[in-house]
């Protein structure tokens, strides 16, 4: 069981991004919201991807990281850093590996956010 | 052949741009200022010179600034250092001047890079203890490319579609005069034509202080007199960072776009003094013997020099076996070309050294100027019988001499010639 966050602390890794993504995530932090979780796992998704690849495609739970998004094996490296660092969690190579789209990701972190708080 | 300068990018203490570099080497105006590092008032590290208009303090990436009208996407910004920002900042400036775009870089085999770091201390030590803290289970997956000597390479090769060479130097403040040799011999070896030369150093507290602790740090606190070259007062160095790009072209190709060449690359030299890990040779021995084999190369002799670009950083010990070195070389054949130390005005950028010295020798070329010692007060006993004028001289100079002197004993001595007296 983690200890319960305090929700005045800042998050420097969400430094930089909109308004409504850090307020998502402390909705998560302070009430438990899924959905909220689930909301800053997009917005992650949709930064990390390399500006290089050209404008972005609507984001839907089958759209692709590597076909879809333009994502490379730095940039999948560097998205899941940025989970982990942010929900304070491991991610295998593994399990990075078994994600393909956007609903197998939003799947992976929040099956490991649910095993966190036991809730699951 | 000798390969000719065709464009200067600069991110210094003294300015952001060729005209206000030139205005404060003309007028003698210094980029230094009053600094406090740690939260911590009583180190004895007061001034350093500072680069204006860029928020790299934090080690984050996304609380970073730099001036507008730069396009450095995200990314780009997440695999670099802060000194990477000043790097591509001042890559641009060059390139506009050379009158290159970015995309004839990409993919073109001809073109190589040439950098010169010491990377980054402060992301290495972030990166390390977020990988610590984790005990071991996570860590950033650019902490590497990021902060590591050889992160401009690893940035500007990806960023920049660079396909001719990559490579980086790590000579200490030698580095980018190293940097800027080994392009030379490439374009003169005919293994390419083109080259981008970059030095560039980020200032905080990982990468000053511990120069600190080795006691070579002025502890002045006045920012108009702590760096001093060649002063009795001198009491060592005053940090500075930065970055300095030069694009450098075999003038058959420069010809073909109808670039035109600002200083030609006559010839480099470099020697070691086989002495010390950190200090000079007292008498400067590397250095002179640099200096001469820079003058061969070029095929001139000492009496064709005007004007020698000190590498002289304000320490008891490097600046007066530098005056030795350059009064041995040219007083002893009853030679007094013009010497001039800028980092009075910068401090020392570390590996920028060398290369920002070389876009001086530009300006200076095509301004009409050679600039002085405007910190000095008393000369040191030393510099007797060298030409050390405190302003600005209002002259053109045909061939500069310019020294770079790193820790190890590298010595790397470069000739640079003016229009119409290029020697190749």
């Amino acid at each position: 069981m983690s200890p319960v966050p305090d929700p005045a602390l800042p998050i420097p890794a969400l430094a930089g991004f909109p308004p409504e993504v850090r307020e998502a995530f402390q909705r998560y932090r302070t009430q438990g919201d899924t959905k909220a979780a689930e909301e800053v796992v997009l917005a992650a998704a949709v930064d990390y991807r390399p500006a290089s690849a050209g404008s972005a495609p609507a984001v839907t739970d089958e759209t692709r990281l590597l076909e879809d998004l333009g994502y490379d094996s730095v940039a999948v490296a560097e998205l899941a850093f940025f989970l982990e660092d942010v929900f304070d969690m491991t991610i295998s190579n593994e399990d990075v590996l078994a994600v393909r789209t956007i609903a197998d990701l939003r799947g992976c972190v929040m099956r490991k956010l649910a095993g966190k708080t036991g809730a699951a | 052949m000798k390969p000719v300068v065709t464009g200067v990018g600069f991110i210094t203490p003294i300015g952001n741009d060729r005209a206000s570099v030139e205005l404060s080497l003309r007028e003698g105006r210094h980029g230094i200022e009053r600094v406090e590092f740690l939260g911590n008032p009583d180190l004895p590290v007061k001034v350093a010179g500072t680069v204006k208009g860029f928020q790299v303090e934090s080690p984050r990436w996304r609380d970073w600034t730099w001036p507008s009208g730069v396009d450095i996407p995200k990314d780009v910004i997440r695999g670099l250092a802060p000194h990477g920002v000043y790097a591509i900042c001042a890559v641009e400036q060059a390139l506009a001047q050379a009158g290159l775009k970015a995309s004839e870089l990409a993919g073109d085999p001809s073109t190589g890079l040439y950098c010169a770091s010491a990377g980054s201390a402060m992301l290495l030590h972030h990166n390390v203890a977020q990988m610590r803290a984790a005990r071991g289970a996570r860590g950033n997956p650019l902490g590497v490319v990021s902060s590591i000597a050889g992160t401009l390479n690893f940035n500007l090769g990806a960023h920049y579609g660079i396909t001719g060479s990559v490579c980086g130097f790590v000579s200490a403040c030698a580095s980018s005069s190293h940097a800027l040799g080994y392009a030379i011999d490439d374009l003169r070896l005919g293994r390419l034509s083109r080259a981008i030369v970059i030095g560039a150093e980020e200032l905080n507290a990982d990468s000053l202080l511990p120069f600190a602790h080795m006691r070579a740090l002025s502890g002045r606190a006045d920012p108009r007199i702590a760096s001093c070259p060649f002063d009795v007062r001198r009491d060592g160095f005053v940090g500075a960072g930065g970055a300095v790009a030069l694009v450098i072209e075999a003038p058959s190709a420069a010809a073909r776009r109808g670039a035109r060449p600002l200083a030609e690359a006559s010839g480099w030299g470099q020697a070691a003094d086989g002495y010390s890990i950190a200090a000079s040779h007292p008498e400067g021995a590397g250095l002179r013997l640099a200096m001469e084999r820079a003058l061969a190369d070029a095929g001139l002799g000492p009496g064709d020099i005007d004007y020698v670009s000190a590498h002289a950083t304000s320490t008891p010990i490097g600046d007066a076996a530098e005056a030795l070195a350059i009064a041995r070389l040219f007083g002893s054949r009853g030679l007094r070309p013009l010497v001039g130390a800028t980092k009075g005005l910068t401090g020392h950028s570390l590996s920028v050294s060398g290369v920002m010295q070389a876009g001086f020798c530009v300006l200076s070329f095509s301004g009409g100027f050679m600039p002085g010692n405007p910190h000095l007060g008393v000369a040191a006993k030393e510099c007797e019988g060298l030409e050390l004028p405190r302003d600005t001289v209002a002259r053109a100079p045909a061939r500069i001499l310019s020294n770079s002197s790193g820790f190890g004993g590298s010595n790397v001595c470069h000739v640079f010639a003016a229009p119409g007296q290029f020697t190749g």
